[in-house]
């Protein structure tokens, strides 16, 4: 985090990158989807959103966010560790991981009573164009939420057995990376979904 | 620097309670879409700039996200603000 020469690459495995780019303009095309769909049945949309409980969709960005903050600080850890003192610095970044674990466990929770109560009320993906929208979207993005914690219990394990180095760390890089995407998916979900009427 | 990250985190909760309170006050208009469009544009490129770390990054790399960004934000505006015709 404190290099200030600039690199040509993104930190990481480029190969996030890729993945990265590819989830951009796969969940680009969903959000444009639902803005564009909405201006066929205005009054639906907006009837349709008050079912939705924007509490909750708050805490889930809250969480997210925190949730990212603790892995940028898991990173910015190892970056600045030592030779000498690998095994404080990985034990360091694993304490951090966990927190981020936790919210992030804390994410799928919430939105799996979001998402009882939505089906409790009979909703499903053909009740109408709104809700077909907001079960993709947001289903779409908690099996991204579901995979990105599996990364990030990989790295924890890492971390455990001190296996990071000043040198060899690419590997939690590359995991923040998509993390941190599935953190500002959600950041433009929010207002879009929950929010904007 | 460690104090960056504290102050991006700072505001990405401050603007995601801002939302929150537009959403559940129901706030809600022309105007403060924009805001919040605005607001979610620099809360995006602040994940991407310091918890992501293109701000390190030079050339296209650093820009793709955020043109992607830019596009899709726009076009959320444009499908918000234009007039929808009634001609069905």
């Amino acid at each position: 985090m404190s290099k200030t020469i600039k690199e040509n690459y993104p930190v990481g495995d480029f190969a996030i990158w890729i993945i990265i780019y590819v989830e951009l303009v796969t969940f680009g095309l969903l959000f444009l989807g639902y803005a564009f769909s909405r201006r066929s049945n205005i009054e639906m949309f907006n009837h349709s959103q008050l079912m939705l409980e924007t509490t909750s969709g708050f805490i889930n960005t809250l969480l997210l966010v925190t949730s990212s903050y603790f892995v940028v600080k898991a990173v910015t850890t190892i970056q600045n560790m030592t030779d000498n003192r690998r095994e404080e610095f990985n034990k360091k970044a694993s304490k951090w991981l966990l927190l981020a674990m936790l919210f992030g466990a804390g994410f799928l929770v919430n939105k799996i009573f979001e998402f009882s109560y939505i089906f409790g009320e009979g909703i499903n993906l053909s009740t109408n164009k709104f809700f077909m929208f907001y079960l993709l979207l947001t289903g779409f993005h908690f099996m991204h939420v579901l995979l990105g914690s599996v990364i990030l219990f990989n790295i924890f394990q890492k971390t455990r057995v001190y296996g990071y180095t000043l040198e060899d760390h690419k590997g939690i890089i590359s995991g923040a990376a998509y993390w941190h995407m599935v953190d500002f998916l959600w950041i433009i979900l929010f207002p879009l979904v929950y929010i904007i009427r | 620097m460690t104090k960056t990250l504290e102050i991006v985190w700072i505001i990405l909760v401050g603007l995601t309670i801002f939302a929150y309170l537009l959403g559940h006050l129901h706030y809600i208009n022309s105007f403060f879409v924009a805001i919040l469009l605005v607001t979610t544009f620099m809360k995006v490129q602040l994940v991407l700039n310091y918890f992501m770390e293109l701000k390190n990054v030079t050339g296209k790399y650093r820009w793709i996200p955020s043109i992607w960004l830019g596009i899709v934000i726009s076009l959320i505006a444009v499908a918000y603000y234009l007039p929808v015709s009634n001609t069905h």
